[in-house]
């Protein structure tokens, strides 16, 4: 059998993906990328090759994307922009905005059915509005960066934080700690603080609904309500919204 | 093995301010940062002009903030360092707020050594003209002053030539800019910036002859303008063309637009090599030249400007740069792009540190012509 | 404002919260009046020559101003995100991003926005960032822009440049004429040079009070006391509120009341407010007992009106304003300051502007 493989090498973590001809998903594994995401992706796409009883032969064609794409040995790399829109528009094929919070950056990409990017924002040279602000965040607070989401949705109220230096923000967050402000509090400040930057962002490019929200940081309850919020807009999020950009360098992969 | 003059110009661009000094032992350097300097002027007061680039763009010496963009503090910190103790002065032409403090703080530094020029702002203003001759006028005494040459007709008409000539050179390369790689015709424009001016005629005379070879037709290359500062290296064009990009129009101040002139103006061949023809071609081509966004003429003129090369050259897509903190080309940024959307040219603004291009700008250039393709 | 402060508050305060209001007042009612009674509204620089704006009965409005008071109302990081997200980098300068985010988006500004403007005049003489400022501001509203390029100057003012803005004062002159159809009145000009002359006179007399030991006034003092030097310059209303503030600094300096309840260190202030936290900021200097005798910025409009036919000493005084000199000119300025007022120290705001 014939399987088709994207590889999503993330500033943080790794993806793989699997398809068949027609574009049905087989499989998926991630792990963080570390040092070095090639041998990381090329463990992850052994590995689920293996629990399914193929081999490297059986591999018709893989596309890479991610901020590491350049360094695997893929036919084809594409850049995860355009993969993020493929992947997502085979989900929800009616797809008009994605918007994508990643380790380092963060994207909102409008597309055209079947996923044809139209255009895209991207974040400024700055952590604001990405996975990484609330991964230095949650640490500043010593909490676990899966505990930011189910603790931010149970704040009575949205701690303000007003600086957008990730920097500046983290000794705002430690001065709010040492007033007694709820963790809670602070929490949904952060999450709020990433939301409606990355909400400005839909302005440079227009926002049409549906909306789908991706990247890591989509697993954040706390980010997708304030991020629903900020827009006004019910964001339909994939089940495995990490994957997301993999499956869509798979898909193109099938199409070599 | 004896190299050809494309290959000389190409190694040329590839040096610092240092290294060229020191190929060209004998002659006398005089630095400039920006395309408004006269370079004539230093040419025929008997010096070389040398655009100076930073080499470090992380270089942050401590009289300049960190807010300040790259140019103007890895300048500054090649100033301040051992390899250009051999300028024969610096030319600052007023552009910006942040070069015009650099201008002051080399001023500081280098009291008797630094030549500041202030071209109008308003280059349609009434009385720009006027006041422009003035000041190029008290400029020219400096700089025989500063070469202790005396004002020679032979040498002023030589320069003028030398100018036009290079010119005239440099427009049949853009007009290549199809079928050659654009980091190639990068390099070949650089280096008529920094090596002596008549040793680049005599190289790019020869190197056009060259170029047919250097053609590729049919590559299939989006066609891309590029407008933005000073870009001192060639990686955003090695990057462009690997990802399946072309340059069609180089608007940097580092591209065509040092170069340019508007073709109604064209500075009449072989002219009088009196001092007030040199003065009166050098300010009417700095009047008329396609604007950089430090100054203004009329409203929309650049962006309407930007439009007609966009579409004489069929571009697809633009990529407007803006070097971080760079506040002229950010703020011209947004109407550029607004003009450009809604001729039906997509535009990107990607921002930059210098003039190296890393991982964040692949996504944003490869994701920008995938979705041109 | 219930903080308490440890400096004594000037009486006259309340006539600036008067004359401001006033002011404002003034600007909101060209808001509705304006075209039905055919008196024209013109945004401006802070540097700009506005007496050639009062010869036309144009009523002059202040961006950077507003920039200053969507600072002290913090809700400048909004506006400028607003601006942010129509494409202007978040590097540019914050009075410009705030202003124009308060066009887009005038809920969420204060006092709703500015007036809209019939024209827009901009003067070089501060920054070179105003003439873009300016270009998007023509842009987003569509009306006539005036821009007067007044060359930097490096070394002494030169002839060249004069003559220059004579020029473009001239041209400025014309176009007032068209857009206004009233006709230009020289002698008119005079008058209102002359108050301006006044006004700018007393500022710098008020300012040179602080030599005095202890300084009757502190930074905070100035920075909120220049607002009617920067909006009514030529105004009998601005002659008349510095004689005022001027007698009550005056007789501070009789009677040797100082800013401070105790002044013990006396230093010179370089730069900008800090808009936003202009009190609070000052405190920590003042609880030691430290008064900013003296700073550069607000004596950007404690201009010298220099001799000559008006149009001409308009030309002089707009291009030889500090901000369009070189950092030695500038460093001079506060070396001489440090001089004339005493001073044991001086502090220097690196802003992003």
């Amino acid at each position: 059998m014939t399987v088709y493989v994207g590889v999503d090498i993330g500033s943080l973590t790794t993806k793989v993906v699997l398809v068949n001809k027609e574009g049905k998903q087989l499989g998926r594994a991630t792990a963080r990328t570390g040092y070095s995401g090639k041998e990381v992706a090329q463990r992850l796409t052994e590995q689920l090759l293996e629990e399914r009883s193929l081999t490297t032969g059986d591999i018709g064609a893989t596309v890479a994307t991610g901020y590491g794409r350049v360094t695997f040995p893929a036919d084809r790399e594409v850049s995860e922009i355009t993969c993020q829109a493929k992947g997502v528009a085979h989900l929800f094929p009616q797809t008009a905005t994605v918007i994508d919070i990643g380790g380092q950056d963060s994207k909102v990409i409008r597309v055209l059915p079947g996923g044809k990017v139209i255009d895209f924002a991207m974040n400024d040279k700055c952590a604001a509005g990405t996975g990484r602000f609330l991964e230095v965040m949650a640490g500043a607070l010593e909490v676990n960066l899966d505990q930011v989401g189910p603790l931010a949705v149970k704040a009575d109220k949205v701690c303000a934080i007003s600086s957008f230096c990730t920097v500046f923000a983290e000794s705002e967050v430690i001065s709010h700690v040492s007033k007694g402000t709820p963790k809670e509090e602070i929490l949904a400040g952060i999450c709020d603080a990433v939301a409606s930057r990355v909400a400005n962002m839909t302005e440079r490019t227009g926002l049409e609904l549906p909306v789908v929200f991706t990247g890591g940081v989509a697993k954040n309850q706390g980010v997708a309500a304030a991020l629903s919020r900020h827009l006004g807009a019910e964001l339909l999020i994939p089940a495995d919204p990490q994957v997301t950009a993999a499956l869509g360098a798979a898909l193109f992969a099938a199409e070599l | 093995m004896t190299r050809s003059a494309v290959e000389q110009l190409v190694e040329t661009a590839s040096l610092t301010g240092r290294e060229i000094m020191e190929r060209y032992p004998d002659r006398q350097f005089f630095g400039f940062t920006c395309s408004y300097w006269p370079e004539e002027l230093v040419l025929a007061a008997g010096m070389e002009p040398l655009r100076l680039f930073p080499v470090n763009t992380r270089a942050m010496p401590p009289e300049l903030p960190s807010f300040s963009c790259s140019l103007a503090r890895g300048v500054l910190a090649e100033l301040k360092g051992t390899g250009l103790k051999k300028l024969a002065g610096l030319g600052q032409a007023q552009t910006c707020d942040t070069m015009q403090c650099l201008g002051s703080i080399a001023q500081g530094a280098f009291p008797e050594q630094v030549l500041e020029l202030v071209p109008p702002v308003l280059l349609a203003a009434p009385g720009a003209r006027e006041y422009y001759h003035e000041e190029l006028k008290a400029l020219w005494q400096k700089l025989l002053g500063l070469s202790g040459e005396a004002a020679k007709e032979e040498n002023i008409a030589a320069a003028l030539n030398i100018f036009q000539r290079m010119r005239q050179l440099v427009r049949q390369v853009d007009e290549m800019r199809p079928r050659l790689p654009s980091p190639l015709v990068a390099s070949l424009l650089r280096a008529g910036q920094l090596m002596p001016r008549q040793e680049y005629v005599t190289l790019l005379e020869e190197a056009v002859t060259a170029l047919a070879g250097y053609e590729e037709t049919g590559t299939g290359k989006i066609g891309i303008l590029l407008s933005g500062p000073v870009l001192e290296k060639d990686s955003l064009y090695l990057m462009i063309e690997e990802l399946g990009g072309r340059v069609l129009v180089d608007d940097t101040c580092t591209g065509t637009r040092h170069y340019a002139e508007d073709p109604a103006e064209e500075a009449g061949a072989g002219r009088a090599g009196s001092v007030e023809g040199l003065l009166e071609q050098v300010a009417r081509r700095h009047l008329t030249m396609p604007l950089c966004p430090c100054r203004h003429r009329r409203l929309e003129e650049r962006s309407e400007y930007l439009q007609s090369q966009a579409r004489e050259r069929g571009v697809r897509g633009a990529i407007l740069v803006v070097r971080k903190y760079c506040e002229p080309h950010a703020f011209d940024a947004v109407p550029v792009a607004k003009a450009l959307q809604q001729q039906g040219i997509k535009a990107l603004v990607l921002e930059l540190e210098g003039a190296d291009v890393g991982g964040q700008e692949r996504t944003r250039l490869q994701a920008f012509l995938e979705s041109l393709g | 404002m219930t903080e308490k402060r440890s400096y004594r508050r000037l009486e006259s305060t309340k006539e600036l919260q008067r004359v401001m209001t006033r002011y404002y007042g003034m600007s909101n009612y060209f808001r509705y009046w304006g075209k039905p009674l055919g008196r024209k509204l013109a945004w401006v620089t802070s540097g700009a020559p506005v007496e050639l704006l009062r010869v036309f009965k144009i009523h002059p409005v202040y961006p950077e101003q507003y920039g200053a008071i969507c600072g002290s109302r913090k809700v400048s990081g909004e506006l400028c995100q607003v601006a942010e997200a129509q494409g202007y980098n978040q590097d540019l300068c914050s009075y410009a991003r705030a202003h124009i985010g308060s066009i887009l988006r005038p809920d969420l500004a204060p006092m709703k926005g500015l007036p809209k403007p019939d024209l827009l005049v901009a003067c070089t003489n501060i920054c070179g960032t105003v003439l873009k400022w300016y270009e998007a501001l023509a842009r987003i509203l569509q009306v006539p822009l005036i821009v007067i390029d007044t060359p930097y100057q490096p070394g002494e003012v030169t002839p060249q440049a004069k003559q220059y803005v004579l020029r473009q004062l001239e041209a400025a002159v014309v176009e007032l004429e068209r857009v206004t159809g009233v006709r230009f009145n020289e002698k008119k000009l005079d008058t209102i040079a002359e108050k301006s002359r006044q006004v700018t006179t007393l500022w710098r007399e008020i300012k040179d009070l602080c030599a005095a030991k202890p300084s009757p006034l502190n930074a905070p003092d100035l920075f909120i006391h220049m607002a009617p030097i920067v909006v009514l310059r030529g105004t009998d209303t601005g002659v008349k509120y510095y004689s005022l503030l001027k007698k009550e600094v005056e007789q501070r300096v009789q009677e040797g009341v100082g800013a401070l309840e105790q002044e013990k260190v006396r230093l010179v202030w370089d730069n900008i407010a800090i808009w936003p936290h202009l009190f609070k900021f000052f405190k920590m200097f003042t609880e030691r007992g430290a008064c900013f005798v003296a700073d550069t910025y607000t004596g950007g409009w404690a201009m010298d009106f220099s001799e000559g036919n008006t149009m001409e000493t308009l030309a002089t005084t707009y291009t030889e304003v500090f901000l369009n000199r070189s950092a030695q000119y500038r460093a001079r300025q506060i070396i001489d300051q440090i001089r004339q007022f005493d001073a044991d120290g001086f502090v220097m705001h690196s802003n992003r502007s």
